[in-house]
């Protein structure tokens, strides 16, 4: 009878390990799932909240109008500590699709298929675990890095140890070149990882490796501006002419958005939608209007006098809107995030929202490419060029601001030209956070210019920022599970 | 000289026959038992000596003389003690058990009205604890025998009914198969407690096992009865108080009004200018406010969501047999209709039974039986702005309907949180369930000769379930959005098991020694389906659910499959000396296909033993004490209650997006854990039962001890891995606990009796070790934060949360201040009126650190008192029942209190701090505008004690005199009126204290708006032909 235990032990609704990855068709499915774990941005966070506003939060560009996620007020007080909901769904994420690009490139080269197609899909997993470890080893420092799939829970890098932020970064840049080799075409419409993708990333890796905490210097500003430039110069790419175009659903994956999270409405919903608006205002179909995550605004008063992205429901911000996203127009005595709206699903006048969002979020951006450029070519040896005047010249312009000619900077004041840029362009993008980090810079709204990093002040919560928010701490449920992590990162409670 | 005698045995009472009574010749091995009829024959000397023993009748022995014939009249024994209970696999004297058994009798189920037999038993037997979370039709019950054992796997016991196990799995809506059984139709529940009883149950007797025998057919000319009540629900003793129109209002302005106070830098940069002043507001709204800007409603929202609809429960049987065959059937109607409006249960049932004995060593029979339920579950989607939340939520100056027709929903009034009202919700959304479920089983039983016989059953039991949604495109938060949604999903459960057993029965040397046992094999097979699918955006809601193709958004369907299979062996075998020592072993071989392939199969051993002190020549003419027993038992469970497959390594299901399309994605899933097993729970019971004079007074005493092993824990793993956790054998748990029963019969005379109940039961539940040192933070929903936490050395069910000190007054503003660089108001400055937190740490930040355990679900004690008076042919039982040291986790403090000004609110925030009013003393932060910034936090202000007392039946009976219904001809006629839930006194604030409005296994006492409880009026009458 143990034979007949047994054979009633398979499953007839799950595949195994065993018996999967086998057909050329069963490489495209295990890429699938790594690009599905990819939309974790829009994944819930406790109430009213989602992941994406873990990177919004401590940069003083965002605030709440809603009080009720714990979570989410600690990240904005700046007293979040290991517990902290967004911190462990980030790690948790991440790793989730580290884990699965592991398992694409452990099983899909056994796959008998086309060496090219297999090649491709081989340097997507690629990009995707870079892309996830450069997060990580941003967010968090030294991580466990694993680059096999565990397949047992008694494989011993079940309790992998901390690797150095060196090795990750290697790691991250051994696979983006290899992905840079596997090749992927310039541009993929379809929302896969594209050339463009991977150049892009590899030049914001380098750009970040120059700066705080590896300090590389100028030999990786040299690499960023050389690979920010292979995009600049290849042609694939181009910014769109008016901004609404960047949340504009039949644009997707094209023109300006090089890298993107692909929703799609009955798929997966981008439920950030009603998260961005404000708080029961009405200014759209969905029934719930949250405004988790809002602008501050000192910062929306900091955009320089005339910048078209201020300019009401066509650039970054709305302070109007339809009645019930489709009736009067009608003014909301704030603020609020156009950048990532959805007229489609909230409605626009005269035409009621589907409440149901299938906009992609944007992830990396032309803008970005030309300004990770503009940065780091001012940085290296030959110095400011007119290629890098241009190329921040390109983001004003569409601003309808004036940029300066070549001779009306000198480094610094270009550099500091850029950084207002990026704070400017690449807000609510995921991207400032970052740029405060390496660049151990803040930017002070009230004087239009940059301090440290340590003792900056939030706007509007008055949270100061100390040297260890330059690290956001380890779960702590990972700790506990793990002790092989310890110690936590410095100045947060250990475990 | 032998010759033959023969005769007849019969029931001293009622002259009933009685079959398988055993007739021996004293000294002699010669042996006979009685069949269908009461008949016997036997061969003996003159002068021989015979003795007639039955289970559940006194002995009765008689001296042959020279007769041919000899009938015999046994007498019932005396006192619970010599009652008959079913036990696994058989039956027993209760005074031969070694185990702690708890049973209920058909007679007891009949007093109050219930809708499942988790109902049924509530109160009635010391370590059930049973609670009745909900007031909605079949009361979402849980249960817990001697509290909990698991973590990730089942906490609830396995129900076999008449030899067919009912599934524990595929749980809906916290409903279990066991509520599709007509409570009507059963004849008694036993409840196995310890491991001396569940132990042959093996790997699924560790939450207890519940037993369950429906009546059957009677011997003689064929009787008809009829049982049938008429009940109405009217509001429960407890409710929850709103704010009034005038009220809401007047808080409305002063939120509006305090903006400038909690967020002034935003009032100066004109952020509020667009939420206008609600008196400027309402004077656009004229549908709601007159000119002056005052409410032309003040609506009761509990009042307009009830339902005073009458109820009714009809039961019909009609029984009977001759000789060798006996049938019985069964039909059932009720229509149970809730307190809130559209919420209704309807099940039709109908069974048959038959037993048979068409050869003197040959018995067969069988039972069939087919019940259609359909429920309609108004109070689903806790969490969203549900019915019973918007009960709380709705804005009392709205009304039902405007004038015009159309709704009075929250959504209407600008600012507002948005939301349907709650009689506009129960009339637009539907939660319709359906089940049709069968339970067939059949027996045959051959008897060998020389105490051998054999027994085989059969079981078979098929539940299809189907679970229609739907919501209509006007309700706002629900399905406004979608326009409509609806959805079906359907699912069967076939359970089948096939087991033999072969049994033994004999008595030695005069019946000083007796032996009993059995050995046995079971097979059982479970096989499950469903399929899901579901609609949206519909152009009109008049399909409902019924026509899923005319939604424009069809989402992805769905279905699944599964099988598991148990194979297993057992045996027991009991030995008694001179109804004084008794011992019972058991063990059970248990093999399932849902472990690891090491270790598909594990033993469950058991053994038991009592004295029978009463029995002993000391106190055998004892005046006072008419009864004795002390019995300890001890062994091993298991359970096995987890997922199919859950042993084996499996790959996920994903989807990805290419060209805005559905991509199939196949990924990590799982890590499989070929050593994965049962999880053990070993028992130790003691006890000791007590009869004192003629047994007017019984007690019984037990004292347990349980420590689950090897517990089938989820258990962490590091994240880095792409996995949160795999299913393994780690971790323990003790429940230790004591319960003591008491019957006693106060006064009996010709014409007035009073009888009373009462049980008490204490259980200590304490987790021992875990997996890693992290708490696991599952089990209980998560709200905000975590709000439930199972830690090493704490009890399962405890609340995690901050501790509220009160609210910052106006002399601690510098203290206060010093929260604001870490500020827990959204980043906003903490002020006076702002909520005080007890900063564990002292580091002025106020966040997890500074959590703790802040109360547990689980009461300290639990009970039930009743007392029952009868006068002449009238009769009165007041029963009660109690809990205490249970804390309630009341969230909805959170929507309720905590956030105010854009739904209603409880009028405690009435209370709200005010400077130099009540400055240390109050609870609830100052009024303004949420906007503005406001606190919430799971925390002590939310943990309320839910001990309480009661009246939970309250009945008048009246037998209507023999010579009156003779009359009619009939042979039975009784009226009675009762009242459930008649009063409950509880400090609660909320509706009821026994409540949960989630599924989650450690959720009990955690409520975010509720099914109110409510007080039933009901008149029965029971008419026998």
């Amino acid at each position: 009878c143990k034979k007949w235990l047994v054979d009633e032990d398979h499953d007839p609704s799950n595949l195994t390990p065993d018996d999967y990855y086998t057909l050329p068709g069963h490489a495209d499915a295990a890429i699938a799932a790594a690009y599905d774990r990819t939309r974790f941005f829009a994944g819930g966070a406790g109430i009213f909240a989602n992941n994406f506003s873990m990177l919004e939060m401590p940069t003083g560009t965002a605030k709440t109008e809603t009080g009720q996620n714990t979570d989410l007020n600690n990240l904005l007080g700046l007293s979040y500590n290991g517990d902290n909901v967004f911190v462990l769904n980030w790690w948790t994420s991440l790793y989730q699709v580290i884990a699965q690009t592991n398992l694409v490139l452990d099983r899909v080269p056994a796959i008998k298929m086309d060496d090219a197609k297999k090649k491709q899909v081989l340097g997507e997993a690629q990009f995707l675990r870079a892309w996830s470890y450069f997060y990580l080893v941003r967010l968090y420092g030294d991580v466990p890095l694993l680059t096999t799939s565990v397949l047992k829970a008694t494989d011993a890098m079940v309790y992998a140890g901390r690797t150095s932020k060196d090795s990750i970064y290697n790691q991250v840049v051994t696979d983006l070149k290899n992905a840079e080799a596997s090749g992927l075409s310039w541009t993929d419409a379809s929302g896969r990882a594209s050339l463009g993708a991977v150049k892009s990333l590899l030049a914001e890796v380098y750009l970040t490796m120059a700066g705080y905490p590896l300090n590389k210097g100028k030999a990786y500003y040299q690499l960023a501006a050389d690979k920010a430039n292979e995009v600049i110069t290849s042609g694939k790419f181009s910014l769109f002419t008016d901004y609404n175009s960047l949340h504009d659903e039949s644009q997707e994956n094209m023109g300006e958005q090089i890298f993107e999270i692909q929703f799609q409405a009955s798929v997966a919903n981008n439920g950030n939608q009603p998260l961005l608006l404000p708080n029961f205002k009405d200014v759209s179909a969905y029934g719930t209007e949250v405004g988790s995550t809002t602008p501050t605004l000192t910062f929306f008063n900091s955009f320089e006098p005339g910048d078209k992205r201020t300019a009401d429901r066509q650039g970054f911000f709305y302070t109007s809107y339809y009645d019930g996203g489709s009736g009067a127009l009608k003014a909301l005595g704030a603020p609020y995030i156009y950048k990532h709206f959805d007229i489609g699903a909230n409605g626009t006048a005269g035409k009621p929202g589907t409440a149901n969002s299938g906009l992609n979020w944007m992830n990396i951006r032309y803008a970005q490419v030309l300004l990770t450029y503009a940065e780091a070519q001012n940085e290296t040896d030959a110095g400011l060029s007119q290629g890098a005047v241009n190329a921040l010249k390109l983001i004003r312009d569409r601003a309808g601001l004036v940029t300066g000619t070549l001779g009306s900077y000198n480094q610094a004041s270009f550099r500091d030209a850029v950084w207002k840029e990026r704070w400017h362009e690449l807000c609510y993008e995921g991207v400032t956070w970052f740029d405060m980090v390496r660049l151990k810079k803040a930017y002070k709204e009230s004087t239009n210019s940059f301090e440290g990093f340590v003792g900056h002040k939030l706007p509007e919560s008055g949270a100061t920022l100390q040297a260890k928010h330059l690290l956001f701490p380890l779960p702590t449920l990972e700790m506990q599970n793990n002790p092989n992590l310890r110690p936590q990162n410095d100045g947060y409670p250990g475990v | 000289q032998n010759r033959p005698i023969s005769g007849k045995v019969t029931d001293a009472k009622d002259g009933t026959p009685l079959p398988g009574v055993s007739v021996q010749v004293k000294g002699q091995n010669t042996g006979a038992t009685t069949d269908i009829n009461g008949s016997f024959t036997i061969s003996a000397v003159p002068g021989a000596t015979l003795t007639f023993t039955h289970t559940g009748y006194e002995g009765f022995q008689v001296k042959v003389g020279e007769q041919e014939s000899l009938n015999v009249q046994l007498q019932l024994s005396k006192g619970s003690m010599s009652e008959v209970v079913v036990i696994g696999y058989g039956t027993a004297r209760k005074k031969d058990l070694t185990g702690s058994v708890g049973s209920v009798k058909a007679s007891q189920l009949q007093e109050r009205p219930a809708a499942s037999v988790n109902e049924a038993l509530s109160g009635r037997i010391p370590g059930v604890q049973v609670n009745t979370n909900s007031g909605r039709p079949g009361g979402q019950t849980s249960i817990r025998i001697r509290g909990f054992s698991s973590i990730n796997s089942s906490n609830n016991p396995l129900y076999v009914v008449d030899g067919v196990y009912i599934p524990i799995g595929n749980q809906t809506l916290n409903s279990n198969s066991i509520d599709y059984i007509n409570p009507n139709d059963i004849a008694s529940v036993e409840v196995l407690k310890d491991a001396s009883g569940t132990a042959i149950y093996g790997a699924r007797g560790a939450n207890g096992v519940v037993l369950i025998t429906t009546k059957r057919g009677t011997n003689g000319p064929a009787k008809v009865t009829y049982d049938g009540n008429y009940s109405v629900p009217t509001i429960g003793p407890h409710r929850v108080h709103m704010l009034n129109a005038q009220q809401y209002l007047d808080l409305e302005d002063l939120a509006f009004d305090n903006i400038k106070v909690y967020d002034p830098d935003g009032w100066a940069a004109g952020v509020y200018s667009q939420a206008v002043d609600p008196r400027v507001k309402r004077k656009s709204l004229p549908t709601m406010f007159d000119a002056n800007g005052k409410p032309l409603y003040n609506t009761d929202w509990m009042k307009e969501s009830l339902q005073h609809k009458l109820s009714q429960n009809h039961q019909v049987g009609v029984t009977g047999g001759s000789d060798n065959n006996l049938y019985g059937l069964f039909l059932n109607y009720r229509d149970d209709n809730g307190l809130l409006l559209n919420s209704y249960l309807k099940r039709y049932a109908a069974r048959f039974v038959l037993d048979m004995k068409p050869k003197e060593w040959l018995r067969m029979g069988g039972s069939i039986s087919y019940n259609n339920q359909e429920e309609n579950l108004v109070d689903q989607g806790t969490g969203g702005l549900n019915s019973v939340r918007m009960i709380t939520e709705s804005f009392p100056f709205l009304p039902v309907k405007f004038a015009d027709g159309s709704w009075g929903d929250n959504y209407l009034y600008p600012g507002a949180e948005g939301g349907s009202n709650p009689v506009h919700i129960m009339t637009d959304r539907k939660y319709i369930v359906d089940v049709q479920s069968m339970l067939g089983h059949s027996y045959i039983n051959l008897l060998l000769g020389n105490g051998f016989d054999i027994k085989s059953q059969v079981g078979v039991s098929l539940i299809q379930r189907q679970e229609n949604q739907f919501s209509g495109r006007g309700l706002s938060n629900i399905s406004m959005d979608q326009q409509g949604t609806a959805s079906i999903f359907d699912n069967r459960e076939v359970y089948w098991s096939s087991e033999t057993f072969l049994n033994y029965n004999k008595s030695f040397h005069g019946g000083d020694h007796t032996v009993s046992g059995l050995v046995g094999l079971s097979w059982q097979g479970t096989n499950y389906v469903s399929n899901n699918s579901s609609a949206q955006t519909f152009s009109t809601d008049f399909f409902q659910y019924n026509n899923l193709g005319q939604g424009s958004v069809q989402n992805a369907s769905s279905s699944g499959k599964s099988n598991f299979a148990f194979n297993s062996y057992f045996g027991r075998v009991n030995y008694g000396y001179k109804q004084k020592y008794m011992l019972t072993v058991t063990g059970r071989i248990d093999g399932s296909s849902k472990f690891g392939d090491n270790h598909k199969y594990a033993f469950f051993p058991s053994a038991g033993l009592a004295w029978n002190a009463s029995n002993e020549d000391f106190l055998k003419s004892n005046k006072v004490i008419s009864h004795l027993k002390f019995r300890v038992s001890t062994g091993l469970t298991g359970n096995s209650e987890i997922a199919p497959y859950s042993s084996d390594a499996l790959l996920g299901s994903y989807a990805g997006i290419f060209n805005n399309a559905r991509f199939s994605g196949i990924g990590t899933g799982r890590l499989g854990n070929p050593d994965l097993k049962w999880e053990k729970t070993a028992q130790t019971d003691a006890g000791i039962e007590l009869g004192v004079l003629e047994n007017r007074i019984n007690l019984e005493f037990d004292a347990y001890y349980r420590k689950t092993t090897d517990m089938l824990l989820d258990a962490p793993l590091p994240r880095s891995t792409g996995y949160s956790s795999f299913f393994r054998n780690v971790g323990s748990m003790e429940n230790k606990g004591i319960e003591i029963g008491l019957k006693t019969v106060n006064i009996k005379t010709q014409d007035f009796s009073w009888n009373t109940t009462f049980n008490i039961s204490f259980n200590r539940n304490k987790v021992l070790s875990l997996a890693t040192p992290a708490p696991i933070f599952s089990g209980n929903p998560n709200f905000l934060s975590n709000t439930g936490i199972i830690q090493v050395g704490q009890p399962v069910g405890s609340f995690w949360g901050l501790i509220r000190e009160g609210v910052w007054t106006e002399s601690e503003r510098a203290e206060a201040a010093k929260y604001s660089s870490q500020s827990y108001r959204g980043g906003k400055p903490i002020l006076p009126g702002d909520l005080k937190y007890k900063d564990i740490n002292g580091d002025y930040a106020i966040n997890d650190l500074d959590r703790v355990i802040i109360g547990n679900g689980n009461p300290k004690g639990w009970g039930a008192f009743s007392n029952d008076f009868s006068y002449k042919n009238f009769d009165l039982l007041v029963e009660l029942s109690f809990m205490y040291g249970n804390d309630i986790l009341n969230q909805t403090h959170h929507s309720g209190e905590d956030r105010t000004g854009i739904a209603n609110s409880f009028s405690s925030v009435l209370n709200y701090y005010q400077p130099g009013k009540n400055d240390h003393n109050t609870m609830i932060a100052t009024i303004r505008d949420t906007r503005a910034g406001y606190v919430t936090n799971v925390d002590t202000r939310w943990i309320e004690d839910g001990s309480f007392l009661r009246g939970k039946n309250l009945l008048l009976g009246y037998n209507v005199p023999a010579k009156i219904y003779e009359r009619w001809k009939l042979s039975k006629l009784r009226v009675s009126a009762s009242v459930q839930n008649f009063f409950l006194k509880t400090k609660f604030s909320g509706n009821d204290p026994e409540v949960t409005t989630y599924s989650n296994a450690f959720a009990q006492g955690q409520t975010f708006f509720d099914y109110p409880k409510p007080t039933t009026y009901m008149l029965s009458i029971n008419v026998g032909l």
